[in-house]
C-alpha cells in the first residue's frame, strides 16, 4: 500500500520529496485515538505540507475543503483514520518529527524519503527508527511500462492512479502554452486519493521535461 | 465504470485520466471496455465529466468483479483486511504490532504496480511458484490469502481467473534464514508474469537506522539491489488496548 518507498526520479529530485504517514495499529491503539490523530493532523498543517489527505475525507490540501472539515472528519473506531502527506523542506520535516516526537501521541509515524536523509533526520531529532521497507525495484515484464520521465510523475501516486496518459496529456498542454506547470501539477495531483503526489516536484519536472518534447497534433 | 451514452457529448476529457486506458471513442462519443477496466473509479472520483455521464457500473459489486473494485480503487475498504487498499498494515505499524520481529523478513510482492494492473493469473503464477517452493507464509490477513483455493499448489479459485485489478500484494513474513529462497523463487517466476510487480523488503533496524548487514547481503546474493529511498516506521508508535 502506498508505494511512497519506489518513487522514481533523479536522487537530486527525491531530495525534495518526503511521505509522512500517521498510520493506527489495528487492535492495538485504535480505541480512543481521535483526540490524538486530529492533534499529529494539527501538527502537519503548521508545518508546510505540500499535500495530504484523510482516509476519512479523501479530499486533498488543492481541493478547498477547510482545514477544520478536514480535522472534523477524524473519526476512530473500526473505521480509524489514517492520514498521509508530503513535504518538500528538510527544515519542515525535521520540525515535523520534533513536534510528533514532543507530542508522543504514541501513534505509528512513517517517512518515505532518501534513507540517508532520514537517517541524520531522526539522529538530530533523536529518534529510534524501528523499521525499514526496502524497494527492490521493478521486476517482470518491463518492457511494458511507460518510460522513467514518465514514471518520475506517475510514482508520486501510491495507487498508480495517475495515469500515464494523463501526464502526457498535461506535458503537451504546458507545451503548447494552454495550462502552467504548476495547474498541470495540481491537475495532476487530483487523481491521486491518498494524497502524496508532491505538486511542487511535479512542477520542477515539468519545468525540465516540456523544453525536451516534441509535440504532435492531438 | 460505464459512460451513459445518452449523456456524453464526446469532449473525450475522461479519456486521459483512466490509468488503464479502457476509454476510447466509439463513433462520437466515449465508451469503457468493459473487460480493460479495473473499477478503481479514477475518472468519475475527479469530477471530469461535464454532463455527468460517468457512472458505476452495476455489477461492481457483484463477487467476482467486486474484487476489481476492492484492488483498484483505493477508497473502497475490503471486507478481508477492513483497511482501504491492498495489503495490511504491514512495516508501518510493526513498531506497535510486532508483526515481523528481529529474526524476520517481510517480503511485498506488489503486483500490477506502477500503474500497469494485471490479471490475477500472474497472481497465481507467483502463488503457484511460492507453493511450488514451500513458501507457504503469504499473510493470514491479506486479501489474497483469502482467494487461493488450495494452499498446497497456491491455486486460486478458478471464477477469479478472469478477472483483473490495478494491484494486489502478496506478503510474506519468514525467519530471515529463508529469506534468499523467497528472493530466488520470486527472481524465477518474474520471467513468466505477463505484467511487472514491485519487490519490498522489511525488517527492523539497529541503532542510528542501520540496517541488519545480513539482509542486504542476501538482497545482493540474490541479484537483487536497493533503491536510495525507503519507507521507514519512525518508532513513534505504542499499543494501549
Amino acid at each position: 500500500m502506498t508505494h511512497s518507498l519506489h518513487r522514481e526520479g533523479t536522487r537530486d529530485s527525491l531530495e525534495r520529496d518526503y511521505v509522512v504517514f500517521i498510520y493506527p495499529a489495528r487492535g492495538f491503539n485504535y480505541k480512543g485515538n481521535q483526540p490524538k490523530v486530529r492533534h499529529l493532523v494539527e501538527i502537519i498543517y503548521q508545518n508546510e505540507p505540500v499535500n495530504m489527505i484523510s482516509t476519512s475525507l479523501r479530499q486533498n490540501l488543492y481541493s478547498e475543503v477547510p482545514h477544520e472539515d478536514v480535522l472534523d472528519s477524524i473519526s476512530n473506531g473500526d473505521e480509524s483514520t489514517r492520514v498521509y502527506s508530503c513535504f518538500k523542506n528538510r527544515e519542515n520535516i525535521k520540525q515535523l518529527l520534533k513536534d510528533f516526537k514532543e507530542a508522543d501521541e504514541g501513534i505509528s509515524i512513517m517517512v518515505s524519503g532518501l534513507v540517508d536523509r532520514v537517517r541524520d533526520l531522526a539522529a538530530e531529532v533523536g529518534l529510534s527508527p524501528h523499521t525499514i521497507n526496502l524497494s527492490l525495484g521493478i521486476q517482470g515484464n518491463v518492457s511494458r511500462l511507460p518510460p522513467p520521465d514518465i514514471r518520475q510523475f506517475t510514482t508520486m501516486c501510491g495507487h498508480g492512479v495517475v495515469s500515464p496518459n494523463l501526464v502526457r496529456d498535461h506535458i503537451r498542454k504546458v507545451k503548447t502554452g494552454r495550462t502552467t506547470s504548476w495547474d498541470a501539477s495540481v491537475a495532476l495531483a487530483k487523481p491521486c486519493a491518498c494524497g502524496i503526489y508532491n505538486p511542487y516536484r511535479s512542477k520542477e519536472m515539468l519545468d525540465d521535461l516540456t523544453p525536451v518534447y516534441t509535440v504532435s497534433r492531438w | 465504470m460505464l459512460i451513459r451514452e445518452e449523456l456524453c457529448v464526446g469532449c473525450g476529457q475522461c479519456q486521459p485520466y483512466c490509468p488503464t486506458a479502457a476509454i476510447g471513442f466509439q463513433g462520437m462519443k466515449s465508451v469503457v471496455d468493459q473487460d480493460v477496466c479495473y473499477e478503481c473509479g479514477t475518472c468519475l472520483r475527479v469530477g471530469i465529466c461535464p454532463v455527468d455521464a460517468l457512472a458505476e457500473h452495476p455489477m461492481v459489486y457483484e463477487y467476482p468483479r467486486a474484487l476489481r473494485k476492492f484492488f483498484s480503487d483505493p477508497s473502497a475498504t475490503h471486507k478481508a483486511t477492513g483497511i482501504q487498499g491492498r495489503g495490511t498494515e504491514e512495516s508501518k505499524t510493526n513498531d506497535v504490532t510486532g508483526r515481523v520481529k528481529p529474526h524476520e523478513a517481510g517480503i511485498a510482492i506488489e503486483v500490477g504496480r506502477p500503474t500497469l494492473g494485471m490479471g490475477l493469473h500472474d497472481i497465481q503464477k507467483i502463488s503457484q511458484a511460492l507453493a511450488r517452493a514451500g513458501i507457504n507464509e503469504i499473510e493470514e490477513c491479506n486479501p489474497i490469502h483469502s482467494m487461493i483455493a488450495d494452499e498446497a499448489t497456491g491455486t486460486l479459485k478458478e471464477e477469479l481467473l478472469g478477472e483483473r485489478v490495478l494491484s494486489a500484494i502478496i506478503e510474506i513474513s519468514v525467519p530471515k534464514e529463508r529469506v534468499p529462497v523467497v528472493l530466488q523463487t520470486i527472481k524465477e517466476v518474474a520471467k513468466e508474469v505477463d505484467s511487472v510487480f514491485m519487490l519490498d523488503v522489511f525488517s527492523t533496524l539497529g541503532p542510528n537506522l542501520e540496517i541488519q548487514p545480513d539482509i542486504l547481503e542476501m538482497i545482493t546474493d540474490a541479484g537483487f539491489n536497493w533503491r536510495p529511498n525507503a519507507k521507514i516506521n519512525m518508532g513513534l508508535g505504542r499499543a494501549w488496548e
